[in-house]
């Protein structure tokens, strides 16, 4: 019995051995050998993977079937539902998807770190792609350490929502500028009932909720996350203690109980039950596509939209906003590397799929060209966010190989902050950025 | 044995005698107290279950909203699950799934559960303590090195995964049956030996007809647990669509921004009507193999 | 060995040494015969993943390339810088006693009211089990949703009768109770269990114990008790490692509760509110598959395997005390 056993946990050892140099070889796409343009005339499957499901999924799978004006005899095989967890299973196992798409950048700079998504820089080169018609933002987000393994598929612009009914029965005449001013307008447009609770709320510092997350805030502060070193310097920033002193202000002007009874009665964020849209809140960050879902499950609601508040220290920065959206890449160990370059290019640079695919989900278009096309169906709320986007002051959300690890100490900390359980900003801080840097030497 | 709690079985566990004969009015009092507990306590497990049914034939737009009634009924939801989602596909491949792990763990658990509860021999308590300590360690912890082992026999994205390990070791279920066969009297099994009957013959012969309300308790939560399994096709199913159970068809009713949540019931009552059919019917025996245990005391 | 190696019949020795040798030798081949399939399948499912999970404790491994050997690293980080393990131990550790005892004392209590009823119990027993029927991820999200603070019919049924209901699951405080609530209402498979085990407890012996004058309390606690002694621990071991692999439940519900019910590829609701749902198995999973550090959750889930193997041994022995007694009856 014995002996036995330790005979299987040679076997066992000899096993994991072969795994492991299993896992380290398979799959080509190192910068050498990239995969040639398939003939006109290819008659090929290209498999692509994203999270769109039902109509978005539609829609997305019409405008990747476009490619067939260029490749008639190319097939899409696009699967939806498919999130970060699974992508990142199928590159392990060898048996990736030709396209790959992501709904967040989060993850971007490691599996660029690692080598889960190959290098596109090859093939830019080679085919003299012009990658400047997208903004310098958007192209940082889609890059890491500036080595550039995807490529983005629309964008998405953070902004400012407020209803105007609201605004007017308050004798507001315009959306605030500054944060300062968002706490102005919140006396102003807060109503509480007769016991003291809030019946309606100017805006909502509660974090994480909807919106209101560290990284939607940031830009307005100009806080960042990394020092000059690329460690994270939350502690010694002016720019995060403004923020949530910000935030304390709106926390105390509210009282915390109260604020957390009424954040918990509020709807899911993409139900018709939003507060938004029920009119609970008067004022939210938030991105392009709400716009959407308000013309879809709340049209009688009187909007505007405006480029985010900034803090008066960073006035400067007023008409731009922060700028994150999904990546399409191609992943390591694919079989035709050069067909999934031709997909990405169609879908990332050519005007007519992306203002299709624009129009379709509602959400921005990335290139010079197709923003200003005319066929692009624009209303007034929606300007606001293309007018944002060539602003100039886009700020994206660092790549790190952290995955969204920073982001969640921040809203960590931010919950902290709001309860009082944490009372002294720098220490909060100070233990954030530990946190952070804990996480990144493991890279 | 069992015929012998068989008769008082239906009287309740701890009504005395006394208190029966003392005064009829606080036998009523007695018998309306617990009933009206029982009642409450059926409801409050079922409410939510109510609230499932309701969303089921609401509108997307009312459902998960503080109006919890349906404004209208749309019974065709149901039928937009089918439109949406091959169904069908999914039902087989969780009925596949289900039945060969059941159909596994009763050629693999019952001989092993044998030797563990009836048999003596040297290294028992070490193969029990084994049994106990790999249900005790979380499916997180070996997933990463079997997902390997399984890519490498380029395995995943099939059934395969996931059914065949309740053919070789399914820790739950030898725990299981183990403790049902201890309650077994060693006469019967003696009194078969001395006739004559190899193991194999004492264990087809005697102790299975005599354990079979255990086995089917523990092939009832093996298929139950199999068929709610959402971790499992997860993550050697995942990326292989044909290969979906109807556990992880739920969560295809999600979109980017949006979960459809009246046909994310809908579709969620259909799965759970097969586990509840099942359960109705094999109640009886069910219970009465548990009952088996409690004899034995 | 050597006994049985010896032929019979140049063997000095008496007999029936040598036919109960025989026989034993028999006996170690059909108990191998038995237990081949399991010894197999515990190596393979339980063996080699554990013994690869304790050489990846030692490697820096993202999944993706080979894994590089660091020593001790991952160990020393769980112990000093990465705060969160500490949080998620805390927050398994409370759920494996809370919750263990809450789901085995509440099961028996269920079991035993609905054994007294002489009407319905079919149906009260199939309504008490139809929680336990749902998939765990949309049971979660319907129970957060009936104890939402503001429209929940929980608290709107508390407000109704003039009681203030809590935040539930929106209050760090609140929400690993919250939790346990969850896991109670599901907690049928147990329910069930335990009242076959009540209802088959010799209705002749509390009758005796009746009228020797015992109470109702006396009665349960030297005869229901120790008749159903072997289920209850049964109840124990499953709620216990249950609570060990609490996993879907807290990240639906921490999600649902920060009202969103997106909870794929991305940690920003994970262990709301305030990491107070962040179990052990959910930090090792974000960590190994979410951050790429599977060299850490490795790490983890060896330091996870020591302690659950304590358990074990613990369990084990008050298994073995229990089995002694079923057999001695």
């Amino acid at each position: 019995m014995r002996k036995a056993s330790m005979r299987v946990l040679l076997v066992s050892v000899a096993l994991l051995v072969a795994s492991c140099s299993g896992a380290a070889g398979g799959g080509g796409g190192t910068s050498g050998d990239i995969g040639a343009a398939p003939a006109k005339d290819a008659d090929l499957t290209l498999t692509v993977y994203s999270k769109f499901a039902d109509r978005e999924y539609r829609e997305v799978t019409a405008t990747l079937e476009t490619i067939r004006k260029k490749f008639p005899n190319i097939k899409i095989n696009h699967q939806g539902n498919q999130d970060d967890d699974k992508l990142t299973q199928s590159i392990q196992a060898g048996n990736p998807p030709d396209v790959a798409i992501s709904f967040y950048t989060d993850n971007l700079g490691n599996w660029c770190h690692n080598g889960a998504f190959q290098d596109l820089q090859p093939y830019i080169d080679r085919d003299r792609t012009d990658v400047n018609v997208i903004p310098q933002a958007v192209r940082d987000y889609t890059s890491y350490q500036g080595k550039r393994c995807a490529m983005p598929l629309l964008a998405d612009i953070f902004g400012f929502y407020y209803n105007k009914d609201m605004f007017a029965a308050a004798g507001l005449p315009g959306p605030p500028k500054t944060t300062d001013d968002i706490i102005e307008y919140s006396r102003k447009l807060t109503r509480f009932a007769p016991d003291g609770s809030i019946e309606v709320a100017g805006f909502l510092p509660s974090m994480p909720f909807y919106g209101n997350l560290a990284e939607v805030w940031a830009p307005s502060f100009g806080a960042k996350y990394l020092n000059a070193e690329g460690k994270s310097g939350l502690a010694g920033s002016k720019q995060w203690q403004e923020l949530f002193e910000f935030q304390k202000k709106l926390v105390d002007f509210y009282g915390k109980e109260k604020l957390e009874r009424f954040k918990a009665g509020l709807g899911d964020e993409y139900s018709p039950d939003n507060a938004f849209h029920k009119g609970k809140i008067a004022m939210m960050f938030d991105g392009e596509f709400r716009t959407a879902f308000l013309a879809d499950q709340a049209p009688s609601v009187n909007y505007g939209t405006a480029p985010a508040p900034m803090s008066p220290s960073n006035a400067s920065m007023y008409g731009g906003g922060l700028v994150t959206g999904t990546i399409i890449a191609i992943p390591k160990g694919v079989k035709n590397p050069g067909a999934s370059w031709e997909l990405i290019k169609h879908m990332t640079l050519d005007t007519d799929a992306i203002v299709q695919l624009s129009n379709g989900i509602k959400n921005m278009p990335t290139t010079a060209d197709s923003i200003t096309s005319p066929n692009l169906q624009v209303n007034e709320q929606f300007r606001t966010f293309l007018d944002i986007y060539s602003s100039g002051k886009l700020v994206a959300k660092p790549s790190t190989a952290i995955g969204d690890a920073h982001l969640k100490a921040v809203n960590d900390f931010a919950e902290k902050w709001i309860a009082g359980t944490e009372t002294d900003l720098r220490a909060g801080l100070k233990k954030v950025d530990d946190q952070i840097n804990d996480a990144l030497a493991q890279k | 044995m069992t015929t012998a709690t068989a008769t008082p079985r239906r009287t309740s566990g701890g009504s005395p005698v006394v208190v029966r004969r003392k005064t009829n009015w606080n036998r009523i009092l007695y018998w309306v107290a617990t009933h009206s507990l029982g009642v409450a306590l059926g409801l409050m497990f079922t409410l939510p279950v109510i609230f499932v049914l309701l969303t089921a034939f609401m509108r997307s737009d009312q459902a998960m909203t503080a109006s919890w009634w349906p404004r209208e009924w749309h019974f065709e939801n149901f039928v937009e699950v089918f439109d949406r989602a091959p169904m069908v596909t999914y039902l087989i491949n969780s009925l596949t799934y289900s039945l060969l792990a059941t159909l596994g763990i009763l050629v693999s658990a019952i001989p092993a559960a044998y030797a563990l509860a009836k048999l003596k021999w040297r290294g028992q308590t070490w193969a029990f303590m084994a049994v106990v300590a790999a249900m005790m360690l979380p499916p997180q912890v070996v997933i990463v090195p079997l997902f390997d082992m399984w890519v490498r026999m380029g395995l995943t994205g099939t059934l395969v995964p996931l059914i065949a390990p309740y053919f070789l070791f399914d820790a739950f279920s030898i725990f299981l049956l183990r403790q049902f066969f201890l309650t077994i009297p060693k006469d019967y099994l003696d009194a078969a030996r001395i006739d004559g009957c190899s193991e194999w013959q004492v264990l087809t012969r005697v102790l299975v007809p005599m354990a079979r309300p255990g086995i089917a308790a523990a092939a009832m939560f093996c298929f139950l647990f199999t068929w709610n399994d959402y971790f499992g096709p997860l993550l050697y199913t995942g990326e292989a669509r044909d290969h979906w159970t109807l556990s992880l068809a739920i969560a295809s009713f999600r979109g980017m921004h949006h979960v459809e949540w009246n046909l994310t019931m809908a579709a969620t009552v259909l799965t759970m009507l097969p586990a509840i059919v099942l359960f109705v019917f094999a109640q009886k025996s069910f219970v009465k193999g548990i009952t088996f245990t409690g004899v034995k005391g | 060995m050597t006994a049985t190696l010896r032929p019979t019949g140049t063997d000095p020795s008496p007999a029936p040494a040598t036919g109960l040798a025989r026989v034993r030798s028999r006996r170690r081949w059909v108990v191998l015969g038995f237990m081949a399939p399991a010894i197999v399948g515990f190596l393979v499912f339980f063996g080699y993943p554990l013994v690869a999970t304790v050489y990846f404790s030692f490697t820096k491994y993202d999944l993706i390339n080979a894994p590089v050997w660091i020593g001790f690293g991952n160990y020393v980080r769980m112990f000093t810088t990465e705060p969160l393990v500490g949080t998620a131990a805390y927050n398994t550790l409370w759920l494996v006693i809370v919750l263990t005892v809450c789901r085995v004392v509440f099961a028996l209590g269920v079991a035993s009211v609905i054994s007294r009823l002489r009407r319905g119990l079919g149906l009260i027993r199939t309504l008490c089990y139809l929680p336990a029927l749902a998939p765990p991820a949309a049971a979660t999200l319907v129970f957060v949703f009936v104890f939402n603070p503001e429209f929940g019919p929980v608290n709107r049924f508390l407000r109704a009768i003039g009681i203030d209901g809590g935040l539930w699951f929106n209050d760090p405080a609140m929400s690993k109770p919250s939790l346990t609530l969850l896991v109670l209402w599901g907690s049928g498979e147990l329910m069930i269990i335990i009242l076959a085990a009540l209802l088959d407890v010799p209705q002749e012996q509390y009758e005796s114990a009746s009228l020797d004058g015992a109470g109702p309390a006396r009665r349960f606690w030297h005869i229901t008790l120790p008749s159903i002694s072997p289920v209850l621990l049964f109840g124990v071991v499953n709620s216990m490692i249950f609570a060990l692999q609490f996993f879907t439940q807290a990240v639906v519900a921490g999600a649902a509760a920060a009202g969103t019910a997106d909870v794929a590829g991305n940690t920003k609701y994970i262990g709301n509110p305030q990491n107070s749902t962040l179990t052990y198995p959910v930090w090792l999973y974000v960590q190994g598959f979410r951050y790429s550090n599977m060299g850490y959750a490795a790490a983890m889930a060896v330091l996870l395997f020591i302690v659950s193997f304590a358990f074990t041994a613990i369990l084990v022995r008050q298994l073995r005390r229990a089995s002694h007694v079923e057999e001695a009856a």
